[in-house]
């Protein structure tokens, strides 16, 4: 018997409060007695059903486990080429670079390819705008290639057609004075560019619309309102002391340069000692967004009334005369003032263009243009307003005046606005062609479909946000035969002859090098990702804003916002995005309406708590003459009077993919995502349709009223909860406190007997004694001993992103499970982001927490509580001090999931790999295994990287370089949040990152030894707004 | 009443126990023998497509296995050779060859020839050919006597046992670089040291934990 410390003293930090959720914070029984166990209730139950079914379940595993015992393994082939391509060597990965087109921007990538198949995509970290890391949505963008229900062939109303076919409509439509109109994605490539020109000469009377499902770029059209130019921003996050957002989620995933503001973002706020400086940030915004959770000062403030605060700072600052300033905003002001134009203020998508022009005035006055404020010029024509450009096109179709209009990638029967009844005026048109990857709304009603290539198959080019020419180069060929690019077909309208897309690039890029020596140059192209030296020019210009600002409306406003997951719903049929958490509120597989809980209470509202589920009042929210039925979800620091609505659900995508249907005793049906038609069909409800026929982000005049309906909502924001009561998970302090005791996260570890810090471990009873299987001659008599893997995580840095998320997914084929089982808590993700509410003692503790995100990996315990319950050895540690989970080995016990502190294991209760569909097999990375039913799994410290590079360099006869093996959570975020590498070399980025006095192991007390240290959040709050505490 | 059972017939229940037990430690023996790879995967020897033999080429020829298996020291897999390897010779050797037939339609509609794989590792073991290879494993070591196959068959059980016994005593079964694709390879007099020397100065330490090969 252990004898127990006498607790006595309070550590540091222990007024603050920790919560996940409403249950977490009141404390709701069904909620605490899920924190010791496992799982949440559910989890471990068996399949829900009458005793017969089970009975008969049992007796068909038996008999097909019988029957398995008589059955040779299955022969298996092997198909070599007939004639090998040079350079491609069976089992020998390759990585080509290429780029996605994101919003227009094209987003450089450098794309791993194990033996034909593209199967891991990451950051191309040569390209000058970029870092070799990568988001959500070009970690997701894979498993779009391989989506089973991608569009396959091409339709003529709804009936198989051909190219030809289409072809011969493009040669007959050359005749004549044809009305041609395009809405096509936005793109800014050099050869649609091109194409665009010469089907405008061919067609004067073209109208081309670049068709934002989000409506106006209220961005670009602010800056021309301020310049007369349609100038692009970038700002310099890094050099910035006082960064200002005005309801401006830069950070976020959906944001159209989200990895390189989180990238320099994050080098602005990374403290390696007290020496160090760091940036402000001031947030004002209606919603919790990622850009939120890194506030110093965030403000909930309804999104209308964001224009009253950019007219206080403007005024405050002397370039507007509008309302006098309160104190949040003088404060913002004379921070502003004091940083000597090392400051940014940026305003948000939702904000009108007024607020853009202002914020360029704003900060033009402020020195921070050629400061931190880069303006280029990228050649583009002055804009006009998307929404009015829709409108006057609708009504030219309304009265037949259009021939033919062409969709390229866009799916405006969705999302455009009901008011312009999009649909009727395309029946007016004889030849509405959609080219999508999904034969989605717009395709159904559309006269003629072509399936769009994915940009791994085709051909493209693209220009990243600085500018720089960034060539897309396909890995693999088209996987349907019927599939074109828009390149393809913007040509063939063009004369009606096929060209292939490579012709055409090429075209292009050799007009633009010259022929001379162009076969060299491009290839030079081809391997670098991008052409040197091609970004828009820097501008400096003055800036003028001579309108007003529109004053904030009362009564309930509705603001419809990208979705951080599924995007404007080109994501919607992706089972990753489908199943990644919320940043904020953690929910998967839903939209909903999010609302303050004061809103909430003054409507009425509730979102139940009962056994461990969260069950929603559905409500009716009728805005715009139209009306929709929506669960409600009450998100603390929301601001009152507002709702938050995200685009991209309610999705009809049709499928010619049987069902599938298995006998009774049989539960793949159940089980598998894709078994009842594509993914994205029923999951929530279509939003597009609740804005004006301007399609502005905030509508007014919202009627939200109960329906006396209840829905299931599922959220991981509670799986693997942890005690947050006496165990100080995550620590923080503000600038001032850091600097005066730079090591404050060791004074917030539990309190020991005799105060001060415990350190010293040698009086607790030694489990193994000089048995410790780390020291055993076993386990240092192996290469492996030499290096001692160890992660770092600062969470100063993580924006709570989930880029890492679903790079983990990609590389460790972790399988999805669908709603109803994440509602069961057996979702897979090996890494989870817990999102924490933090409130400090006295505030009020429903309204405005601050949140830190903390990623939550498996800790490589070198203690580690998993093995020694293991009854198989199944998880053991490795000489290079990983813990691993040998698969083969395991028989489901579940014990070490069990013993987990961090609850960091995932079980596989069902089959899940069994189910997927052929495509998405091919998405399956080769060096891992694909787990099966009854198998424990978690993070491995990406070991099949480990071991790879380890065998590459004993190839090469040489050590491991330093750094060289980086996991691909790592490696994927932008905010370079994830150190990782050998705690053995003194000189490697982890064993200089663990230096940090900042460092700190989550429950270190318990003598578990973990591998993976945190960086503890560090705040920098204005003096003016929170004096610091007496204490 | 008179007795139902003799007298001798007290010594069943002994004897049934002990056949009882005598079929209990049978049946640990047989599963042991017929449920091991050495039973069921040793001597796999299927119909290949094309009846390809390694005697020929190799033993009669005086092929080296790299000429086909090219990439085995820097691949993990080596690879079994492309249709073209095949149609560098048999473009002239023998071109009317009806058992050809399968590798000139190969060339000529550019598909895979679809050999049956005999050498199969659960996919939760990861194995390089190229780690081996170039650390003095020869390919006989595993493979056998391939020179004297005209069917390929299955000669070493493949197991996890069987993978240890080198990994544990890899001076017993390695040979110098450049005898790795010799077969009949005879190990000179005094190997042992001379493996040992080897293993000391090049670091050669096969591992055995777990994750090594189970990721």
């Amino acid at each position: 018997m252990i004898p127990l410390p006498i607790v006595d003293g309070t550590p540091r930090g222990s007024d603050r409060k920790l919560w996940r959720s409403r249950p977490h914070l009141e404390q709701d029984p069904n909620l605490t007695e899920q924190i010791p166990e496992e799982l949440i209730p559910g989890a471990a139950d068996a399949p829900s059903g009458n005793n017969r079914r089970h009975f008969m379940q049992l007796l068909g595993a038996s008999m097909a486990m019988a029957g398995l015992a008589a059955c040779r393994r299955p022969v298996e082939k092997i198909m070599p080429f007939s004639d090998r391509p040079e350079e491609l060597i069976p089992g020998v990965p390759l990585h080509y670079a290429s780029a996605m087109n994101f919003r227009g921007i094209a987003r450089p990538l450098l794309v791993k390819s194990h033996d034909g198949r593209p199967v891991k995509i990451e950051g191309n970290p040569d390209h000058p705008n970029a870092s070799g890391s990568s988001g959500v949505f070009e970690q997701a963008s894979l498993l779009q290639l391989y989506d089973p229900d991608r569009s396959k062939h091409i339709l003529r109303t709804g009936a198989l057609s051909s190219w030809d076919d289409f072809l011969s409509l493009c040669q007959r439509f050359q005749i004549g004075n044809r009305r041609l109109a395009v809405l096509a994605a936005p793109d800014h490539s050099p050869t649609r560019a091109r194409l665009q020109a010469q089907l405008e000469n061919q067609f004067p009377d073209t109208q081309w619309i670049d068709y934002r499902s989000e409506g106006d770029d209220a961005e670009t059209l602010g800056l021309q309102m301020a310049y007369g130019l349609p100038l692009q921003p970038t700002y310099d996050f890094g050099n910035a002391d006082v960064i200002v957002s005005l309801d401006a989620d830069f950070l976020g995933s959906h944001a159209k340069n989200g990895n390189w503001n989180t990238a320099s973002f994050a080098q602005g706020r990374k403290l390696n000692g007290v020496q160090d400086e760091m940036s402000r940030l001031y947030v004002a915004e209606s919603t919790y967004t990622t850009t939120g959770t890194m506030a110093d000062h965030r403000r909930r403030m309804r999104s209308d009334a964001i224009t009253t605060l950019a007219s206080q700072i403007a005024t405050a600052l002397g370039v507007y005369s509008g309302t006098s300033p309160d104190t949040y905003a003088s404060a913002i002001a004379s921070d502003l003032q004091q940083s000597n134009g090392r400051s940014i203020i940026v305003a948000g998508e939702s904000q009108p263009a007024e607020v853009h022009a202002l914020c360029a005035v704003m900060n033009h006055a402020l020195g921070a243009v050629g400061t931190t404020v880069t303006l280029s010029d990228t050649g583009a024509p002055v804009k006009t307003s998307q929404s009015e450009a829709l409108a006057a096109l609708v009504s030219e179709m309304q009265s037949g005046q259009i021939d033919m209009l062409l969709m390229l990638g866009v799916n405006p029967v969705y999302d455009a606005p009901p008011e312009l009844d999009f649909q009727g005026a395309m029946r007016r048109v004889i030849n509405t062609i959609h080219v999508g990857m999904y034969v989605d709304e717009t395709a159904q009603t559309s006269t003629w479909h072509i399936p769009q290539t994915h940009y791994l198959e085709s051909w493209g080019d693209g220009r990243s946000w600085d500018g720089t020419l960034t060539p897309i180069q396909p890995l693999i060929a088209p996987l349907y035969e019927d599939a074109r690019s828009d390149i393809e077909i913007l040509h063939a309208l063009n004369g009606g002859q096929h060209a292939k897309g490579y012709d055409l690039v090429r075209e292009t890029w050799a007009s633009s090098l010259g022929e001379d020596d162009f076969e060299a140059a491009w290839r030079r192209i081809l391997h670098d990702g991008y052409l040197r030296d091609t970004g828009y020019p820097a501008i400096t210009a003055v800036p003028a804003f001579g309108g007003s600002l529109p004053e904030p409306k009362s009564g309930l406003e509705l603001v419809t916002r990208l979705d951080p997951t599924l995007f404007d719903g080109s994501f919607a049929n992706n089972a990753w995005c489908q199943e990644l958490p919320d940043p904020i509120t953690k929910i998967v597989w839903d939209n909903v309406v999010v609302l303050s809980p004061k809103t909430a209470n003054d409507l009425g509202l509730v979102c139940e708590y009962s056994k461990g589920r969260y069950y929603s009042d559905i409500v009716t929210l009728a805005v715009n003459g139209q009306e929709v039925e929506l669960p409600i979800w009450i998100l603390p620091g929301h601001a009152d009077d507002s709702v938050s609505v995200t685009l991209g659900y309610g999705r009809e995508i049709s499928t010619t993919r049987s069902e599938r249907d298995t006998p009774f005793w049989d539960k793949d049906d159940e089980t598998d995502i894709y078994a009842r038609g594509t993914l994205a069909t029923g999951v929530g409800t279509n939003v597009a349709k609740l804005r004006n026929a301007l399609i502005q982000p905030v509508s007014h005049g919202v009627q939200l009223t109960a329906t006396g309906q209840k829905a299931r909502i599922v959220t991981t924001q509670d799986h693997g909860i942890l005690d947050t009561e006496a165990r100080p998970l995550v620590r923080s302090a503000t600038l001032e406190e850091y600097r005066a005791d730079p090591a404050f996260p060791l004074q917030e570890e539990a309190p020991t007997p005799s105060s001060g810090v415990k350190t010293d471990f040698s009086d607790y009873p030694e489990l193994w004694k000089n048995q410790h299987p780390a020291k055993s001659p076993a386990l240092r008599d192996s290469d492996y001993w030499q290096n001692q893997w160890g992660m770092v995580i600062d969470l100063n840095a993580c924006t709570g992103c989930n880029a890492c998320i679903v790079a983990c997914q990609a590389e460790n084929n972790i399988q999805v499970v669908g709603k109803k089982e994440v509602g069961n808590g057996r979702e897979l993700h090996w890494l989870r982001i817990d999102r924490y509410f933090v409130t400090e003692g006295g505030e009020d503790l429903e309204t405005d927490p601050q949140i830190v995100m903390q990623p939550m990996p498996c800790q490589h315990c070198e203690n580690a509580p998993c093995e020694s319950v293991c009854p198989v050895a199944a998880t053991v540690h490795s000489p290079d001090g990983t813990n691993q989970m040998i698969y083969n080995r395991c028989i489901g016990t579940r014990y070490c999931a069990n013993n987990c502190p961090y609850k960091v294991r995932r079980y596989n209760f069902y089959n899940w790999s069994k189910t997927i569909p052929a495509t998405v097999q091919m998405a399956q990375n080769p060096n891992v295994s694909v787990r099966f039913r009854g198998v424990m799994e978690k993070c491995s410290f990406c070991v099949q990287r480990i071991r790879e590079t380890q065998k590459r360099a004993g190839l090469e006869k040489r050590p491991l370089h330093r750094d060289e093996v980086t996991t691909a959570c790592q490696q994927a975020c932008s905010a370079e949040a994830i150190t990782f590498g050998d705690l053995n070399d003194e000189e490697s980025g982890v064993s200089r990152a663990v230096q940090n006095s900042r460092g700190y192991r989550l429950l270190a007390y318990l003598n578990i030894k973990p591998r993976v240290s945190y960086l503890a959040r560090v705040r920098n709050p204005n003096q003016e707004l929170e004096p610091a505490k007496s204490s | 009443m008179p007795q139902i059972f003799s007298r001798k017939s007290n010594v069943l229940p002994h004897l049934s126990l002990g056949a009882l037990l005598g079929s209990g430690i049978l049946m640990v023996f047989l599963v042991w023998y017929y449920f091991s790879p050495e039973y069921t995967d040793v001597g796999y020897a299927p119909e290949q497509p094309v009846p390809y033999s390694h005697r020929v080429h190799v033993d009669q020829l005086g092929l080296d296995c790299r000429y086909c298996h090219n990439f085995v020291e820097i691949a993990d897999v080596s690879n079994v050779p492309a249709t073209e390897t095949c149609m560098n010779c048999h473009a002239v050797v023998l071109p009317q060859s009806t058992d050809l037939a399968p590798v000139r339609a190969s060339w000529a509609n550019d598909s895979s020839i679809p050999w049956v794989r005999i050498h199969q590792l659960p996919d939760y073991a990861q194995f390089s050919h190229a780690a081996h290879v170039t650390n003095g494993v020869g390919c006989e070591t595993c493979h056998g006597r391939i020179d004297q196959m005209d069917v390929v068959r299955l000669v070493e059980p493949l197991s996890m046992g069987w993978c240890l016994e080198c990994h544990r005593e890899p001076e017993k079964y390695m040979r110098p670089n450049e005898e790795i694709t010799t077969m009949g390879y005879v190990h000179s007099a005094g190997f042992l040291k001379t493996n040992l020397n080897r293993i000391a100065q090049e670091g050669i330490r096969p591992p055995t934990n777990c994750s090594a090969c189970h990721y």
